[in-house]
């Protein structure tokens, strides 16, 4: 039996131990655009705010790949898949034939398609690649602009300011992490991002970069203001690579389409992490959730399922941790904007910072939002995650401790 | 493994176990000292307060396989070799990821004095290892004065619980039924099972 696994991060590495334990004997072959082992994308902002060593990032050793028997195409790309003749096509001319398929290549950063964007000085943070670019970049500048005010942009504003530079931060609504923050929590981190000194915008979003001698200069925002800059970094999303399924029906930019054992619409092809579009455990239909945790639950399914298993993906539970210089937020389940009909219990402790918002729909909680006391946010995740029947709070604070 | 068994039935809340367990993980292991301590210690286990006189401690299970090791973004958590989950102080970036995938809640953010530049860490049970070593039980198993925390085998401990209870449940078959005292329901279970 041959396997291929294009992408060796979280969903990709995950799924290939998986399929070895299925697997003992097969032949498994892992290819990545990436020439380094596996590395945690999550502390990228770490390493640009000094946080941590460059040593730190690595996740599994140099010779991960010969201790477990896998076939390593290291700093290979994949220029096209052809399930008809069930081959995977390299750059380098290099054929990989497979008997099972599995897609985990992971999303790129979305740039907004604004005049200058390819001026020199503008960046994306996704890989090591794209960091050591970044700090390159960084000589020599003084004032940063960070487009998208999201975790990322939140956290690489916030690295930045912590290295001596004037940094702006664009949000293009009211409010930064809008889909998950409801306007209490948001309220909250403003004051936290504003106590930092950074220089926050909303309802801002650029319509242009402007140059000199090839290199970025200025910023121009939708209200006609012009911000000087030597550097712009975007952080406004991904997309999901699926550029080599072209032809096959299966690439979606929004997300390759799975079904709950992550198989694609191929029974061959299984998709899984930020290249995917998941069942979601609250909530109907299929949508991208960018985040490790995920990609490494899916990346174990569906190497199981690759490997002969019929393990079934429950569903994501969105999640996300933010921290910033001690100040957590803590949001998961269904956001603000998806719990509209849901029964809201909400507690605000200014003088202690701490915010609670729990979304209930037929007795079942639903959607968390914590700010500020966030260590007993698993205990939330469970009741979310089991679909446990759980009684409104009657006495705020006591009961959930 | 040897690990720190709870029975929620017999604590009175009276939080020795914290102080215990807070001043075992100061700098100077005294309770004087400790209070002065420029990075104050943290107790790594909490005590929620339950209705009439039960009260429910709750701490680090050390499961195995651990959810917290699984989802740390910077491989600080790891498994020692006697068996705990272990947070490398070094490592931790106080992200929080563990707290969001911990199903028992039992992490806590905080300064710790082993931390480099005394910056605020995750913080939890970590079963003693200065005290397992020494030989001695863990500080909140010594604190506790009810019986509530004790130190074994977690295997013979279920054990002797299900023979207790066997006997109680066949000892109650064979007598005539009694009317008792209305007793506070930890009372009750309590003097069924000691």
């Amino acid at each position: 039996m041959r396997y291929v696994i294009i992408g060796a991060s979280a969903a990709g590495q995950a799924a290939a131990e998986t399929l070895r334990q299925w697997d003992p004997q097969g032949s498994i072959t892992v290819i990545s655009d990436e020439a380094q082992p596996l590395y945690s994308r999550p502390l990228l902002t770490y390493l640009l705010s000094g946080e941590i060593r460059p040593e730190k990032v690595w996740l599994k050793g140099a010779d991960y790949f010969q201790e477990w028997g896998f076939e390593a195409r290291l700093g290979e790309e994949v220029v096209q898949v052809v399930p008809a003749d069930r081959e995977v096509r390299l750059a380098s001319g290099r054929v990989c034939p497979y008997d099972r398929l599995l897609i985990a290549s992971g999303a790129r950063p979305k740039v907004p398609g604004i005049p200058g964007e390819d001026l020199e000085g503008v960046f994306t943070l996704r890989t090591l690649a794209d960091w050591r670019r970044l700090e390159s970049g960084l000589e020599g500048v003084r004032q940063v602009v960070v487009v998208g005010a999201g975790a990322v942009g939140l956290k690489t504003a916030d690295a930045l300011m912590r290295r001596g530079f004037e940094v702006t931060l664009l949000a293009r609504g009211a409010q930064p992490l809008s889909r998950m923050l409801d306007a209490t929590a948001a309220a909250m981190l403003m004051d936290a991002v504003a106590t930092m000194g950074i220089d926050l915008r909303c309802h801002s979003w650029p319509v242009a970069l402007k140059g000199d001698g090839g290199r970025v200069k200025k910023l121009i925002l939708n209200s006609g203001e012009e911000l000087p800059a030597q550097a712009v970094l975007f952080s406004v999303g991904v997309t999901a690579n699926v550029d080599f399924l072209e032809g096959t029906g299966l690439g979606d930019p929004g997300g390759i389409l799975v079904d709950r054992k992550l198989r694609s619409r191929d029974p061959r092809i299984f998709a899984a992490g930020d290249c995917c579009r998941p069942h979601h455990l609250l909530s109907p239909g299929q949508w991208p959730y960018h985040i490790w945790p995920a990609a490494v639950d899916q990346g174990r399914v569906a190497g199981a399922n690759m490997g002969g298993g019929s393990r079934l993906y429950p569903g994501l539970l969105p999640q996300n941790s933010l921290s910033l210089r001690g100040f957590k937020i803590i949001s998961g389940g269904l956001g603000p904007h998806d719990t509209k009909d849901c029964e809201i219990v909400a507690e605000l402790d200014q003088s202690r910072g701490h915010y609670r918002r729990l979304a209930y729909r037929e007795g079942r909680l639903v959607g968390l939002t914590l700010v500020g006391a966030v260590a007993e946010a698993g205990i939330y995740f469970q009741l979310m995650a089991q679909g446990l029947p759980a009684p409104e709070p009657v006495t705020p604070g006591l009961l959930w401790g | 493994m040897k690990t720190v068994i709870v029975r929620p039935e017999r604590c009175v809340g009276c939080w020795q176990c914290r102080l215990a367990c807070a001043v075992e993980h100061s700098q100077t292991k005294d309770l004087a000292a400790a209070l002065g301590e420029e990075v104050r210690p943290r107790p790594r286990l909490r005590i929620y307060p339950g209705r009439q006189h039960l009260a429910f401690p709750n701490k680090c299970r050390h499961c195995e396989p651990a959810p917290c090791q699984a989802v740390c973004i910077a491989g600080a958590i790891h498994r020692t070799p006697r068996g705990t989950v272990d947070i490398d102080p070094g490592k931790c970036i106080n992200c929080a990821m563990c707290a969001m995938a911990c199903p028992f809640g039992v992490l806590t953010y905080a300064s710790l004095y082993k931390a480099p530049d005394h910056r605020a860490v995750a913080l939890k049970c970590d079963q003693c290892p200065e005290r397992e070593a020494q030989g001695r039980v863990p500080a909140c198993v010594e604190a506790c004065k009810v019986g509530a925390l004790t130190y074994g085998e977690w295997q013979e401990t279920q054990e002797d619980k299900g023979r207790v209870l066997a006997q109680a449940v066949f000892a109650s078959l064979q007598s005539p039924r009694e009317t008792e005292p209305s007793l506070p329901d930890n009372l009750r279970v309590w003097r069924l099972l000691s």
